[in-house]
């Protein structure tokens, strides 16, 4: 039993650290929100800029019949979008400079980029 | 159709990797019989997925903001505790082997249960398949020419499939001290580029601090590109890994490395929790 059970006792203590975190996460949903579509395969606008320095939310609407996948290098972030929905992504507070992201589903039509400055 | 194929094989390289190491390894130390936990595993990690992909669809507000990432974060941290517990349970048969103690390996069949396989049979479907159901999915919803990138996808998988098989294969042909020796090393890259990635995407949800790309070699080798898929799923290999990635990539191996090959006499098989660190 001392094995399997400290084998469970991680995968529990794993779960409530996570539980926790998401519920941090959730509580610090107040920043500013800024819409972001997906159509034909295409995000709209595909500059965004931002303040540099403060976290932001990217409402993200994917009006395509399929689903895609936000992709960002760095800071990496990975948010699937089905079809016809609407998600918020939050984006940490990020210094000064451009940060590219592609939809992976359709990677050479769906480029954008984050300035923030 | 050659996009949808890169797609669908880098993401369901790894699975296939783990599925045919716990495979060959199970038939290396006579276990045969526990071809059915990770058989079962595997399919519970399909089943998952294929109701992740599905509902999604049917989540709103916060809980589909956030869900999907929590449960993926979960996953990779309790794929890493599993996979390093199995590592040292590798390793331990290793140890017994080499001092031609088969009785004891017996003994350590018995007590590592089989369950365990079947449960990183399970994170390593699941892992990664609630998206790759999403995404052939969506290809064959999108009206018009889907059908080429549909068999495409599929193709990706089967392809992944027959990398696992091989893998099965080739395990089955090295000798026993061999196979344990080098599928300890592959399992513990595996599991410290799990780590790294867990953390990297508790950074992006602004849950860690974040930091800039140590370096960025993606000129060299893209995280979208096959190759770098293949070695992401090998060694976790990232174009542009942030400091912290790297510090808890190089802590994780120096860690278990100390905890996996450090002389010591062969402790008790059943005491100590290999978790720990």
């Amino acid at each position: 039993m001392g094995r399997s059970g400290s084998v469970r006792g991680w995968v529990l203590r794993l779960a409530v650290m996570a539980v926790t975190l998401a519920v941090v996460g959730i509580a610090q949903a107040a920043d500013p929100e800024i819409p972001l579509v997906i159509e034909k395969n295409r995000f709209e606008p595909d500059v965004i800029k931002v303040k540099a320095g403060a976290p932001f939310v990217l409402v993200i609407t994917n009006k395509d019949k399929g689903p895609e996948e936000f992709d960002m290098q760095s800071p990496r972030i990975e948010k699937v979008i089905p079809a016809g929905k609407t998600m918020k992504v939050r984006i940490p507070a990020l210094k000064p400079g451009k940060y590219p992201f592609v939809g992976e589903y359709h990677a050479e039509t769906a480029k954008a980029t984050i300035v923030a400055e | 159709m050659g996009a949808t194929f890169v797609v669908t094989l880098r993401e369901a390289f790894e699975a296939a990797l783990v599925l045919g190491i716990i495979y060959s390894y199970l038939g290396k130390i006579g276990a045969r019989d526990g071809f059915s936990y990770v058989t079962r595993g595997g399919g519970v990690g399909l089943l998952a997925s294929l109701g992740m992909g599905v509902g999604v669809g049917y989540l709103s507000g916060p809980l589909l903001d956030v869900g999907p990432d929590i449960v993926t974060v979960v996953v990779m941290l309790a794929a890493v505790a599993l996979l390093t517990w199995h590592a040292w349970w590798m390793q331990q048969h290793a140890r017994l082997i080499k001092s031609n103690m088969q009785h004891r390996i017996d003994e350590a069949r018995a007590g590592n249960r089989l369950w365990v396989v079947g449960l990183i049979a399970f994170t390593a479907v699941f892992r990664e398949g609630a998206e790759t159901v999403l995404f052939l999915w969506g290809i064959v919803a999108q009206s018009g020419g889907g059908w080429g990138s549909a068999i495409g996808g599929v193709a990706g998988v089967a392809c992944a499939a027959a990398i696992g098989w091989a893998i099965f294969r080739g395990g089955q042909r090295l000798s026993l001290t061999r196979f344990f020796s080098v599928t300890t090393i592959f399992i513990m890259l595996l599991a410290a580029g799990l780590l790294s990635s867990a953390v990297a995407r508790l950074q992006g949800m602004g849950l860690l601090p974040l930091s800039e790309p140590l370096w960025n070699t993606s000129w060299l080798l893209g995280d979208g590109s096959l190759a770098g898929g293949f070695l992401s799923g090998l060694i976790g290999y990232r174009a542009q890994p942030t400091l912290l990635e790297v510090c808890v990539y190089v802590a994780y191996v120096i860690l278990v490395s100390l905890l996996l090959f450090a002389r010591r006499t062969p402790a008790p098989v059943g005491f100590a929790s290999p978790t720990r660190s």
